[in-house]
């Protein structure tokens, strides 16, 4: 048995490398992969952070403070397109899907290695192309990050290149996603059945699929789009016949299932979360499992809730609306599995569980406004105008993005070996919690007395909600700062941590070391144990770490 | 360098072993992988379809009118080909793996030769049709007053025969990958995931025109000339 | 393992060669059908008839030629599974179109090429 770490040496692609930055550039191990998608992923983030705070600023009084209309269209469409193609939609499969799930399931790797190495390599190649089209002759596009034609086939902006690499983001997400599903499905342990499987692998099985299968169908439509404008074979072109209604129903075939692809994963955190430190075996297991197949299922069933407005039929506005409110189930059923999970448990309030109970509130926000747009009534009113916008920053920022920082916190020590400064992890929670209300919550009163979307200007008397909003924005930025300060000089400085800080009883927790070595368990252990055993606070499954043996 | 397989077992608490599949070699899971790779291009074509269908919801007498128009003797004689290629690649792949390996180039070589063929009857019968004024972005297609519902139809046509021979293209690009590995002794019979996976990729494409075949080209022959 | 093996079988040829054959004359004979049929039957209804065929034809190859039918049967699940959502795209969507509300005064339904 080696003692080294990943971090210390590597797999790769292919040769010896002896420099180091190579040995990182060619690397194969997941755990690496996984680190360096972190990188660019959060690189990208603060990138469209900036964006968004630039917007907020100029939306700080009624007319012109800052950029004029037309870059105001560039700008929230470079935030909406950095966001969700750079960096939500890669987000928490591509961080964490990579570094803990095949911990999770005891193997030694993905089960394409060097498709994963080339995959991060197409994502990169995807995030430059979209840059590229910044400096093109009509600067970036102006279309918001959905390409609706027919403006998207007319305007002079540089659309064309933004949907290439949104193509390129979508075969590096689809394979990703493949690679995901064959390791799920071939290298679990010897006697993990599914049902023994913990939550977050089940959540990016789930994902898993909607990547591959979603996916495509919006990369077609990219490239239908390409050939519409360079060819002009008619297809979304009113003036040629086609049908933008069309457009908007293949574009959220994917986008909707998208969303579930963010949040699944998500949920899976919470999931490991919640029972970790509250001691206890999970409430409902295979309830919380198979909810997550259900919300992927039926994800890709409501896609017509987008287009209420946009000259669909009756007929299909009710189906759609019918069928949406089912989402709804599967979610209410995983949270009071959470909750009854935490009933008369004796809660340990470490970072990652404040983060997790800081979401389950705003997500609920984030959930619950989603159903009210869910009703055609309500939405005819509410549809582009910042009730929608604030719903999905809610569900987005206030849920996917939470609980990937409540995951950050809580693999810290797999990752990295060490431990952060919990008081400032605790006060930086705080800042960008309270920053988060502050920024958002005005925004669903201003969009529900008429603020519309993707305006650059507004009426005066929406001034103290766009005043409060950027204040919590502030906040925010700053708590942003202070927590990825914390997490580094925890990196440099912190205490070692040890393999098992928490307690925690998934496989990823019982490696011989921390950080995780690079072969990852020394012996693959046989798993005859459901994945949350907890025994009056202790947990019940111990190994001993040479044989991985049980020895309890 | 990549980490070679190292046979591992783990042992339950009855000291049974049970042997640990690692990823390395995984016949099934390269399989399984390629299936689902073959769903992603499922769902492309679908979409394609989807677009194909949604037009002609909206306008089925243009559609027969345009179909008509189509050479169902050269697109005929294309379905019947690649139909036999298939069925050379299969058996290219079945003496693969009963073990004659030079037989299973022959095979391939075949496969190849009928693939490139296609693509010359395709290129002729595109041909054909930009001589009769329809092409995309010329003739007919950008003429003030034709029907939309034809152009829509052209328009899909001329995209999705396209992307369909542009998956032949990658086919024998494939096929030629597929040889140089077996020269190198990299494809054997006891180790053909590779011939395997290349063999499905081909009956998908083979699958594709099975479909688009009759959509553009026959639904419109109870007119035809 | 089981399913990872990979072993040369020369009896294998001659036993599956008769059945690619056998398939190769199937899809022969529905391809001829194909030719012939808006001449010679269900000419009103062309596009169902061909249709009809094609999916035959889709599921000889499927079954035969790809395997499916010797594979394990988490491959069919997943299969059946990917085409059960394809359904549900045609479906809705088509409901949608056939519906369409505007195709009295809708450009993209009366106008022509401008
Ligand atoms: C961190 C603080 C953030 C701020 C200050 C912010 C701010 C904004 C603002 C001002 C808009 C424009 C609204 C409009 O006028 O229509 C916007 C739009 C948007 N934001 Fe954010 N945002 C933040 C985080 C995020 C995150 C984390 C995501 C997703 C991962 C996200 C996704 C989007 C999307 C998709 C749009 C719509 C773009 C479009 O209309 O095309 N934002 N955001």
């Amino acid at each position: 048995m080696s003692a080294k770490s990943y971090l210390e040496e590597t797999h790769t692609a292919f040769g010896h490398p002896k420099s180091k930055i190579l040995q990182w550039l060619l690397t194969i191990d997941h755990k690496r992969i996984g680190i360096m998608y972190a990188v660019v992923m959060f690189f990208f983030f603060f990138v469209a952070v900036g964006i968004g705070m630039t917007m907020r600023a100029e939306l700080w009084e009624p007319g012109k403070q800052l950029v004029d209309p037309h870059t105001f269209n560039q700008l929230f469409t470079l935030h909406g397109v950095i966001m969700i193609f750079i960096f939500i939609v890669p987000g928490i499969p591509a961080i964490f899907g990579n570094i803990i799930m095949p911990l999770m399931i005891g193997a030694k790797d993905v089960s394409f290695p060097r498709l994963n190495w080339a995959n991060f390599w197409l994502y990169v190649i995807g995030c430059i192309v979209a840059l590229f089209s910044l400096w093109g002759e009509n600067g970036f596009a102006d279309t918001g990050w959905t390409f609706y034609a027919p403006y998207s086939l007319t305007t002079s902006t540089n659309v064309i290149p933004v949907l290439v690499a949104a193509f390129l983001l979508g075969m590096s997400s689809i394979l990703t996603g493949l690679n995901f599903l064959v390791t799920i499905h071939r290298l679990r342990a010897p006697g993990m059945d599914f049902f023994k499987m913990p939550l977050f692998v089940w959540g990016i099985y789930a994902t898993g699929w909607i990547q591959l299968l979603a996916t495509p169908v919006v990369g077609i439509t990219l490239i239908l789009a390409m050939l519409e404008k360079y060819f002009g074979i008619g297809i979304f072109d009113p003036a040629k016949g086609g049908d933008p209604v069309l457009f908007e129903h293949l574009f959220w075939i994917y986008s909707h299932p998208a969303v579930y692809l963010m949040i699944l994963p998500a949920f899976g955190v919470m999931s490991e979360i919640i029972p970790t430190f509250s001691r206890k075996e999970i409430f409902g297991y295979r309830t919380v499992a198979l909810s997550s197949a259900a919300i992927a299922g039926i994800g890709y069933l409501v896609w017509g809730h987008h287009l209420f407005t946009s000259g669909m039929s009756d007929l299909a506005k009710t189906i759609f609306s019918f069928l949406t409110f089912f989402v709804a189930v599967p979610t209410g059923i995983k949270f009071y599995d959470w909750v009854a999970t935490m009933y008369k448990a004796k809660i340990v309030l470490r970072a990652p569980m404040v983060w997790a109970l800081g979401t389950m509130i705003t997500f609920v926000i984030g959930g619950l406004t989603g159903v009210t747009i869910t009703m055609i009534g309500g939405d005819i009113h509410l549809q582009d105008t910042y009730y929608s916008v604030a719903h999905f920053h809610y569900a987005i920022l206030g849920g996917v993005v939470f609980l990937m920082f409540a995951g950050m916190h809580y693999w810290f020590p797999i990752i990295t070996g060490k431990m952060y400064n919990e008081k400032n992890a605790i006060r930086a929670f705080a800042l960008i919690f309270v920053g988060f209300n502050l920024l958002w919550f005005p925004m669903f009163i201003a969009g529900y007395y008429g603020m519309p979307r993707r305006y650059f200007d507004y009426l005066p008397e929406f001034a103290i909600y766009h005043k409060i909003a950027f204040v919590g924005g502030v906040m925010l930025v700053i708590g942003l700062l202070w927590m990825f300060y914390n997490l580094i000089q925890g990196w440099r400085k912190g205490e070692p941590s040890g393999p098992n800080p928490w307690n925690a009883t998934t496989l990823e927790w019982h490696l011989p070391m921390a950080p995780a070595p690079l072969d990852n368990h020394t012996k693959v252990p046989y798993v005859d144990f459901r994945p949350y055993e907890y025994k009056h606070g202790e947990p019940v499954v111990k190994f001993d770490y040479e044989t991985m043996r049980r020895i309890d | 360098m990549a980490h070679e397989y190292v046979p591992e077992v783990a042992i339950d608490r009855e000291g049974n072993e049970h042997l640990v599949q690692g990823w390395q070699d995984d016949y099934f899971g390269g399989k399984m992988g390629f299936w689902l790779f073959m769903f992603t291009e499922v769902m492309m074509f679908s979409a394609m379809f989807l677009t194909l269908s949604y037009y002609y919801t909206l306008h089925p007498q243009d559609y027969t009118e345009a179909s008509a128009h189509l050479n169902r003797l050269l697109g005929g004689f294309n379905t019947v080909i690649l139909l036999i290629s298939a069925w050379t690649m299969g058996l290219g792949l079945l003496k693969m793996r009963s073990g004659d390996v030079s037989g299973a180039k022959k095979f391939i070589l075949a496969t190849m030769f009928i693939a490139a063929l296609f693509l010359v009857v395709k290129g002729f019968e595109w041909h054909e049709e930009y001589e009769h004024g329809i092409f995309l972005g010329h003739g007919h297609l950008i003429e003030e007053g034709y029907p939309l519902g034809k152009k829509l139809f052209y328009g899909m046509y001329f995209t999705m025969t396209g992307l369909h021979g542009f998956h032949v293209l990658i086919g024998i690009g494939l096929m030629i990958w597929l040889l140089k590995r077996i020269n190198a002794g990299k494809v054997t019979p006891e180790h053909h995931i590779l011939h395997f996976n290349i063999a499905l990729y081909w009956d998908l494409v083979h699958l594709i025109w099975v479909f688009v075949f009759p959509y553009f080209y026959m639904i419109g022959a109870a007119h035809g000339h | 393992m089981a399913t990872n093996e990979q072993t040369v079988d020369t009896a294998l040829y001659e036993r599956e060669k008769g059945t690619y054959h056998k398939i190769l004359i199937g899809l022969l004979i529905l391809t001829a059908i194909t030719f012939v049929q808006p001449h010679l039957f269900l000419a009103h209804a062309t596009f169902e008839a061909q249709l009809l065929i094609g999916f035959a034809k889709a599921w000889l190859i499927v079954a035969y030629y790809m395997h499916l039918k010797s594979e394990k049967p988490v491959i069919g699940i997943m299969v059946a599974f990917a085409l059960m959502l394809v359904l549900f795209f045609f479906v809705t969507t088509i409901i949608d179109v056939h519906h369409f509300q505007f195709t009295d005064e809708s450009y993209i339904t009366n106008g022509t090429l401008k």
